[in-house]
């Protein structure tokens, strides 16, 4: 009895020990890996595992179920020029970064923003898309107006109460005036009524609007208020992958590949069909 | 039903205006004030939809998440069950030693939020564990095959095997401490005789738990068993934080592509009802048949 007992105490230290060991060699193992750029495992495996979450229309599913969407066009596409496969990842937002830190996926491609808080946790790529706010105006109301026109007493502004367009606007044109509301929805909807001359929202929410109401709204100028980059977001510590994506971007930039789907995707309402709305 | 009607006493039908006038009051209210387009009708496509491209009827978001959250309960039980066991049986050892350890493990998921355990398991546990084994790897080399009905059949899409894996790990190890204190009362229900009687036949405490208690105390669990396996599939929905793509999650997709906040999670509300109830009422079933045994 004593025997085995204490055999069996033996059995268990030895058990113990080796499970307290094998996370050592495999820790020291991912810290090999680790020193490996990213690039090196999708090759290796013949695939790169994307991270997004889905918001439209950056990525959306569609009537079938399946992804869709301006990133899933630049994932796809980025995939087929490193010659791999394509796996995207969907993930829900307030996990995505710890996810990518864990090694769930290679890179974040979900409409990301370059900010400086998550740029201390990950590093970021050159930007492949920018957003920003854009002015929504009523269509008849503000016929042949300059954008300095818009800077007069005689010009209702409508904006959401506490949101950034109302900051912005209050910034851009002190001389107007500001109506508030307690929703983007009613903000829009002043304008459509024509008790205001414009809106101003994030894009591309005043396209859409002025896709879905083209007799009466118009987006009247190109430019963006509060411009912010959108960028991959990968594990810090891998110069390789980031050079490797920076040139790609660049190359797409040069060739004019992103501003077309980015059009496609922000700026028509082509896929509209192909989405519940 | 007749003779239900002609139970109910006056009070019983103030008590049904009241509630009819009540919950009338707050629908009307809610019309009033919420500028909402319903669109059910696009609910149906979403269970089960025609695929555009291929020409044919097919799962939808919402069929596949169901089917998901069934198959993680179903594996979670399982697993739930055998470490509940282990814990039970450990929780009732003469070891001093391993008592404490189940007590410990036991005392520490039964007082944080599951949540925050759903977090701790999955960054520190099974994520080691998928990477440890090379699990990605292995499952998308099963995906790349061509025939793998088989395996569809009890994952999913085996692209997301590890993501199914760690679900159910975190939601087995979570679930696996209730069950645990259910076994622990099943044992110790059983009188201290059978336990003599068993040890002075000479039967080791192996074989006593083996062949006298265990049978004995899991036939009396059964109830409160099937009740916690139905606690097991409504927590399943935490997972959805770890982006499993269980009935949850998927639904927080269909409503981030196509904005029918009410009509996906009501849908999905009554997935859950349906399969948590469903599940009960058979549950109820079986013991009252078992009793007719008797």
């Amino acid at each position: 009895m004593k025997l085995t007992r204490r055999a069996l105490g033996i059995a268990l230290a030895a058990a113990t020990a080796t499970t307290i060991a094998a996370p050592a060699i495999s820790q020291s193992a991912t810290q090999g890996l680790s020193s490996e750029s990213v690039i090196e495992t999708i090759k290796q495996d013949g695939v790169i595992r994307i991270g997004l979450s889905l918001f439209v229309p950056w990525s959306m599913r569609d009537k079938n179920g399946d992804l869709i969407g301006f990133e899933l066009d630049v994932g796809r596409q980025l995939a087929e020029d490193m010659g791999v496969e394509v796996e995207f990842v969907p993930t829900s937002w307030d996990g995505i970064i710890p996810a990518l830190v864990a090694g769930n996926f290679d890179a974040i491609i979900s409409g990301m923003s370059i900010t400086a808080q998550r740029n201390l946790t990950v590093n970021f790529t050159n930007p492949y898309a920018y957003s920003g706010l854009a002015i929504l105006a009523n269509k008849s109301m503000t016929e042949g107006m300059s954008l300095e026109d818009y800077n007069s007493a005689d010009v209702t502004f409508a904006a959401r109460r506490g949101a950034t367009p109302a900051v912005v606007i209050a910034k851009h044109f002190p001389d107007a005036t500001l109506l508030l509301f307690d929703e983007d929805g009613a903000a829009t909807q002043e304008v459509l009524n024509g008790n205001a001359h414009a809106s101003m929202a994030a894009q591309p929410t005043p396209n859409r609007e002025a896709g879905r109401n083209p007799e009466t709204l118009h987006v009247p100028f190109a430019n963006l208020y509060d411009p912010r980059g959108e960028a991959f977001a990968i594990r810090k510590g891998d110069p390789d992958a980031l050079n490797f994506f920076n040139n790609w971007i660049a190359q797409q930039w040069r060739s004019g590949w992103l501003e077309e789907r980015h059009n496609y995707w922000f700026n028509t309402e082509e896929w509209a069909g192909e989405v519940a709305q | 039903m007749r003779s239900f009607i002609r139970k109910l006493r006056w009070p019983d039908y103030l008590i049904l205006v009241l509630l009819i006038t009540f919950f009338g009051y707050i629908w009307y209210s809610i019309g009033g004030t919420l500028n909402y387009k319903w669109r059910w009708e696009l609910i149906p496509g979403y269970i089960v939809g025609w695929h555009s491209g291929r020409e044919e009827y097919f799962a939808n978001l919402l069929l596949q998440g169901l089917t998901a959250t069934i198959r993680i309960s179903i594996y979670a039980g399982i697993l739930a069950l055998i470490l509940g066991i282990i814990l039970g049986v450990a929780r009732c050892s003469p070891n001093l030693t391993v008592r404490m350890l189940a007590r410990t493990y036991l005392e520490f998921l039964r007082n944080i939020p599951p949540v925050v355990v759903v977090f701790i398991f999955f960054f520190f546990l099974s994520q080691q564990l998928i990477d440890a084994l090379n699990l990605a790897r292995w499952s998308r080399g099963i995906a790349r095959q061509d025939d793998i009905l088989l395996w569809q059949i009890f994952f999913g899409d085996m692209r997301r095997f590890p993501s199914l894996i760690s679900g159910v790990i975190v939601l087995a190890l979570f679930e696996s401490a209730f069950v645990g204190e259910i076994v622990r009362a099943g044992i110790q229900s059983i009188p201290r005789g059978q336990r003599e009687a068993a040890r002075s036949i000479g039967m080791s405490h192996f074989q006593e738990l083996r062949y006298v208690v265990l049978p004995q105390a899991l036939k009396k669990v059964v109830p409160p068993m099937a009740n916690q396996f139905i606690t097991l599939i409504k927590d399943s929905s935490i997972i959805s934080l770890i982006s499993v793509q269980e009935l949850t999650f998927k639904t927080v997709e269909l409503v981030a592509s196509s904005r029918m906040i009410f009509e996906a999670w009501i849908t999905t509300a009554a997935f859950y009802f349906i399969v948590c109830f469903g599940l009960s009422r058979v549950f109820a079933r079986l013991e009252r048949e078992k009793k007719t045994d008797i």
